[in-house]
This record gives structure tokens, C-alpha cells and sequence, in this order.
């Protein structure tokens, strides 16, 4: 019996384990009710979903474990999309090619990304401003200059071809769903597996320390907002070749999303603490909730009951695993950067 | 931490700077106009507000008139437009067009507009008691929502005796426009169209992206679907989309609203079945004219003056003529 209760325990202590339970339950109860749910069609619709959001909140974990927040993936995601749109109508206008505009397109968002984090990465290493205020700075301007620039609507007259891009190949992904899977190990490998990873756990667990051990912590801060950047310009891309055009509310309110993915994942917002692997598993109960709830026609508002509750019970798992860690999270969220 | 602190402050005030800085809030040209007449609308980053300022520009232009166009950027809230509709008081227009983004929150400083000697015109929306407004002019809401339903039975080949599923995207559940579409959209089809059960409704916040994933999983979800109705411009947006990557453009009748440049496009790719358009700009026009004439104590002009103006909301299909769909597409700076 008690060895029962110590394999219970222990699973329990698998964040990975208990989210991968609690994402077949749900496509279990979804399935249930409406069996359309389990079809390769819905699953491709939840991947579709599952895509940008993976991206910004894998930026965000390197982030958290790192010991900031970033606040600004949403807008980015709109200024990087809106910025590659009007280049891509611009491209095609003038005569050029679908592939070539695409291409183009591709490096301007990511371009776009990598300047909002560089900004990030200025104030925080150079001004020395907490990663809360900048990165809300950031969010911002970031999010009233999309506005700005395209009076609000969206931005069309890019390639035709960028929908059908979008559209599921290989089983539920599409090409650029392939892609994102695919940078998402890599980045995975880095974090766990090289010492850029190592680095940055060791700053997100102990700044000081860290730089007493010789790391020069200021370059590695920048390099991750640099990189949430970078992924949230490719996610603003993704949302291009998904509805065809850029908007400037595409993003919107995805740093949360990007927080929650990260946070029912497993990662310690007090910093050091956090896995690629959670992060992914986190980003896709997300967005099966979404679709689950449509599909059994519930109304959507549901939908952030449900992921508070999931949020509630991975903080208190944590608050199990290693009791008293989150008591540092507002501390650390202010903790200025040196 | 006070070094910090006056650090972040420092930081914020140029971020404040800069975006004052960028959005260009304007202050009256101290110009030779005999008048200056104040816009004080619901939010910027609306394509439809976008498109008003267009046409009250032209027409302030035409008329010697200096124009304030005042809004929050991007929240359309009373809690943000009563500050600005003082400040803009403070200034003493001659006259005032408001878009009162609450019926009762605004009515005060509408009134208190009017008590100052200010003609007031109302627009788009109104304050609960308009009696001593010159005017309120607005495009018919419900009315386009019956003609959305028109437009959808026709597209559907409706037969009397068989039934058709159709979904509506909406962004919001109390914002006026939307609900008055959505009632003249239902109102008509109880009336005329029996066969058609809407089956579905979900709100978007205003984002495609997620409109798209709405009508993605409806698409999944009703491999039966006749039509979908998309209530304003982000959900079409979103539809359009999800329509092109599923293959289904043309199979799928889909009925827009707001002639956003990147939908009338898809209108003659076939994607939208119709666009329902307002005239936002038509509308801009038709209230600088009256409080110009109200102004001038022009006494023919005066009589044209109607108190209730209801502009018909218009039908674009890929039949319009190209003149019509330049018209009605809108356009901003």
C-alpha cells in the first residue's frame, strides 16, 4: 500500500507525466461528448492554434528560468505581423514573386521581433529597469504603433499562397507547424543540453553567484530577450500565413497565454526552474481547451476558468515540490538586474 | 531602489513622450476658419472611425472650417471619452459632433455642450435624450443585419420546406453594433427564412486570429454548414481565412460586414459572398453640413436640417460596380 502511494507521489512529482494525463483526459472528455473531436481535422485546428503560442511561450520560458517576465510577446507578435504585412503588399505590388515576398516577408518579422527585444535587452542590461517595467514598456508602444500604423485593420494584399501554407500536410501540421516542431527541439537541446541552458538556469537560481562564477550574465540576459523577440517575430509571421493578413490585435493578450503555457508547465517564475518539455505540453492544453469547448458548445469564457484552474493546480504542485520557493516570486519579479 | 525607481520613471516619461509624440495629437490651427468644429468619436484604431475622419476632413476643408478629432486610441469606453469631450469643451468649439460611446454616461457633457451655446450632433450613437440636438445621424444597424440575412438566403438557393445551419462571429456580446446586427440578422430569418437555424454563435474580442479558430472548428465541427454570417470586420478577416485554407470558398457562403480594403478584395476573389458597408465618411459629411448651416443661421439650409438621419447600410457583391466598391471601401489616410 505505501509503495503504492510513493508511485502515486512520484508521478505527482512528474509535471510532464501529470500534464500528459491531463491532456489525454481532456481529449477523452472532449471525445465523449462530441466524437468529432477525435479527428485528424480538429487535431489539425488545435496544432494551428498550438503553433504561434508554443513559440512566444518557449521565448518566455528561456525568460522565467532566466528570472524575468517578458510582457511584450503579444504586441510583438502584432508589430513584427503588421510590419511583414505591409512589406509583403509592398513586394507583390511591385511585381515580385510569391516565394520571394514570402521569404522577405519571413526576415522582416523576425527582423521586427529581434528590434523589440533588442529594446528589451537595452533597458534592462544598459538602463538597468526591471524586466516587469521594461518589457511592459515595450508592450506598449509596441501594441499602439501597430495600431497606428494600419488604422486598426488588417493589412491584406501580401501572396495568395501564404493561406495555403497554413494549411495541415503531414498529418495535423503543416509545413511551417513541421518547422516550429522542429526549432523547438533545437532550442529545447540548447536549453537542456548546452551550456547557453546551464547558464541560464544558473542565473535564474543565483544571479550574484552566477557572476561571481565568471558568467558574464548581462551578454546572456540580452541574448534571451533578444530570442523571445526573434520567436515572437516568427510567430507574428505565423499569424500572416494563417489569416492572409497582418492585424494589428493578432497577439493580443498572448504574453498571458505565453505565461500561462509556461507557468502550468512547470517552470518556477521565482526563476531557475523550468522545462522546453512542460512549456509544450502547458502551450497545448491551451489550445485544446479552445477547440474542445467549441466543439462541445460551450461558451468560450469557460475557457479561462478552465485554465486558471490549471493554473492553480501547477502552482500548488510546485508549492508541494519545493515548499516555499514561490514566496520569492514577487521579489524576483522586481529584482533589479545587475 | 529610488535610483531604480527614478530610472523606470525616466524611462516611462519619454515612453509617454514618444507616443504623444507619434500619434500626433493635433491642437486647432489657429487658421483663418470662421469655424472650429469638434469630433469627438469612440476609438482611433477603428477602420470605421478611420474612414469618418476622412470625410470630416473633406468636408471641414470644403466648408472653411477647422476640425478637432479627439478619441481614445484604441477603447471604446465612456470611462476615456468624458476627459476628453472637457478638454475638448476647454477649447470652446464652435460646434461639437459626438459619437457618445454610453447613452448615459455622456448625456452630462452633452448637455452641458448645449448649455454653453454649442450645437450639438449626435452620431453613429446617441445620449438617451437627443431633444436639444440638432440632430442624429447614424447608419441602421438592424437593418443591415436583415440585409445580411437577405443576401444569405439568396446565396444559399433557400427552398421553403428544407433547413440550413449558419453560424455568426461576433466580437462582443453588448457592444451596440453587434447586437443590433445580430437582431436584425435573427429578425429577419424568424420572419422570412424559417428554414435557417443559426446554430452557433462565439465572440472574438476583435481579433481575426481568433475568429479564424472559431469558424475552423465550426467548419470541422458542421460538415453540413450553409453559411456564416461575420459580424464586423476582424471576423471577417478571420472567416475569410478559414474558408481559403479549408478549401471550402465558395461552398461555404460567406456574409461580411465593414468594407475593410483587404475584405473588398476578397469579394472579388469570390470569398465573401457580400459585404455589408456602412458610410461612415456620408455620415461625417451630413454633420459638419448641419452645424455649419445651424452656424450660419442659413435659413434654407436650416430647414434641410432632419432631427433623426438614418443612412441605409449598402450590399457589396462582386456584382457592384468597381465606382461603388472604391465608394464604400474604408479608406484611411
Amino acid at each position: 500500500m505505501s509503495n503504492l502511494v510513493n508511485r502515486a507521489k512520484s508521478i505527482a512529482g512528474n509535471q510532464q507525466a501529470l500534464l500528459l494525463l491531463v491532456l489525454i483526459a481532456m481529449i477523452a472528455f472532449f471525445t465523449s461528448r462530441n466524437s468529432i473531436f477525435f479527428s485528424n481535422a480538429v487535431f489539425g485546428n488545435i496544432i494551428s492554434d498550438w503553433a504561434p503560442i508554443v513559440l512566444i511561450a518557449i521565448g518566455e520560458t528561456f525568460v522565467i528560468i532566466s528570472g524575468g517576465i517578458d510582457l511584450s510577446v503579444g504586441s510583438t507578435v502584432a508589430i513584427s505581423g503588421v510590419v511583414a504585412a505591409f512589406s509583403m503588399r509592398s513586394l507583390t505590388e511591385h511585381g515580385h514573386g510569391s516565394t520571394q515576398t514570402l521569404i522577405v516577408g519571413f526576415f522582416v518579422s523576425v527582423a521586427t521581433g529581434i528590434l523589440v527585444g533588442a529594446i528589451n535587452a537595452f533597458l534592462i542590461t544598459k538602463t538597468n529597469v526591471v524586466p516587469f517595467i521594461a518589457t511592459l514598456v515595450t508592450m506598449g508602444a509596441g501594441s499602439g504603433l501597430a495600431i497606428v500604423f494600419t488604422g486598426g485593420g488588417p493589412i491584406g494584399g501580401g501572396p495568395d499562397a501564404a493561406i495555403q501554407l497554413s494549411v495541415p500536410k503531414v498529418g495535423p501540421f503543416s509545413y511551417p507547424g513541421l518547422a516550429i516542431v522542429a526549432l523547438v527541439i533545437v532550442l529545447g537541446f540548447f536549453l537542456h543540453k548546452a551550456r547557453f541552458g546551464r547558464y541560464i538556469y544558473a542565473i535564474g537560481s543565483n544571479e550574484f553567484a552566477a557572476r561571481a562564477a565568471g558568467i558574464n550574465t548581462k551578454a546572456y540576459l540580452a541574448k534571451i530577450y533578444i530570442l523571445s523577440g526573434a520567436l515572437a517575430g516568427m510567430a507574428g509571421y505565423y499569424y500572416y500565413l494563417r489569416l492572409g493578413c497582418g492585424a494589428p490585435t493578432s497577439g493580443l493578450g498572448g504574453e498571458l497565454q505565453a505565461i500561462a503555457a509556461v507557468v502550468i508547465g512547470g517552470a518556477a517564475l521565482s526563476g531557475g526552474e523550468g522545462r522546453i518539455s512542460g512549456t509544450v505540453l502547458g502551450a497545448l492544453i491551451l489550445t485544446t481547451v479552445t477547440s474542445g469547448l467549441i466543439i462541445i458548445n460551450v461558451a468560450a469564457n469557460w475557457k479561462q476558468v478552465v485554465v486558471a484552474i490549471l493554473i492553480a493546480a501547477a502552482v500548488l504542485l510546485q508549492e508541494a515540490r519545493a515548499k516555499g520557493s514561490s514566496s520569492k516570486l514577487l521579489s524576483n519579479l522586481f529584482k533589479k538586474k545587475n | 531602489m529610488a535610483t531604480l525607481r527614478h530610472k523606470a520613471v525616466k524611462v516611462l516619461a519619454v515612453a509617454v513622450a514618444a507616443s504623444f509624440a507619434v500619434a500626433g495629437i493635433s491642437t486647432p490651427a489657429q487658421a483663418a476658419n470662421k469655424y472650429t468644429i469638434a469630433f469627438v468619436m469612440g476609438a482611433e484604431s477603428d477602420p470605421f472611425f478611420q474612414a469618418m475622419k476622412l470625410g470630416a476632413e473633406q468636408e471641414a476643408a470644403a466648408k472653411g472650417v477647422t476640425l478637432v478629432w479627439q478619441g481614445d486610441p484604441s477603447v471604446y469606453s465612456p470611462a476615456t471619452q468624458n476627459p476628453i469631450l472637457d478638454q475638448v469643451l476647454a477649447l470652446k468649439p464652435n460646434g461639437l459632433v459626438l459619437i457618445p460611446t454610453d447613452p448615459t454616461a455622456l448625456q452630462a457633457g452633452h448637455d452641458k455642450a448645449i448649455a454653453a451655446g454649442i450645437p450639438v450632433v449626435n452620431v453613429d450613437t446617441h445620449v438617451n435624450d437627443t431633444t436639444k440636438a440638432v440632430s442624429f445621424i447614424t447608419g441602421d444597424n438592424a437593418d443591415g443585419g436583415a440585409k445580411a440575412a437577405d443576401t444569405l438566403a439568396k446565396a444559399i438557393g433557400y427552398k421553403k420546406g428544407k433547413t440550413y445551419k449558419v453560424v455568426v462571429g461576433l466580437t462582443s456580446a453588448t457592444a451596440t453594433t453587434n447586437v443590433g446586427r445580430l437582431n436584425g440578422f435573427a429578425a429577419q430569418i424568424k420572419k422570412s427564412y424559417p428554414g435557417i437555424t443559426i446554430v452557433d454563435k462565439a465572440y472574438s474580442q476583435s481579433q481575426p486570429s481568433v475568429a479564424n479558430t472559431n469558424v475552423s472548428n465550426w467548419l470541422t465541427k458542421y460538415p453540413d454548414l450553409a453559411g456564416i454570417f461575420a459580424i464586423d470586420g476582424t471576423n471577417a478577416a478571420g472567416a475569410a481565412a478559414a474558408l481559403q485554407a479549408k478549401g471550402l470558398v465558395g461552398k461555404i457562403k460567406l456574409i461580411g460586414y465593414d468594407a475593410y480594403p483587404a475584405n473588398v478584395d476578397l469579394i472579388k476573389k469570390g470569398v465573401f459572398t457580400a459585404l455589408i458597408a456602412q458610410d461612415p465618411a456620408a455620415e461625417a459629411r451630413l454633420a459638419i453640413d448641419y452645424l455649419v448651416a445651424t452656424l450660419d443661421k442659413d435659413k434654407a439650409g436650416i430647414a434641410k436640417i432632419k432631427h433623426d438621419v438614418v443612412i441605409p447600410n449598402v450590399v457589396l457583391t462582386a456584382k457592384s460596380s468597381a465606382a461603388d466598391l472604391k465608394k464604400y471601401t474604408y479608406v484611411a489616410k
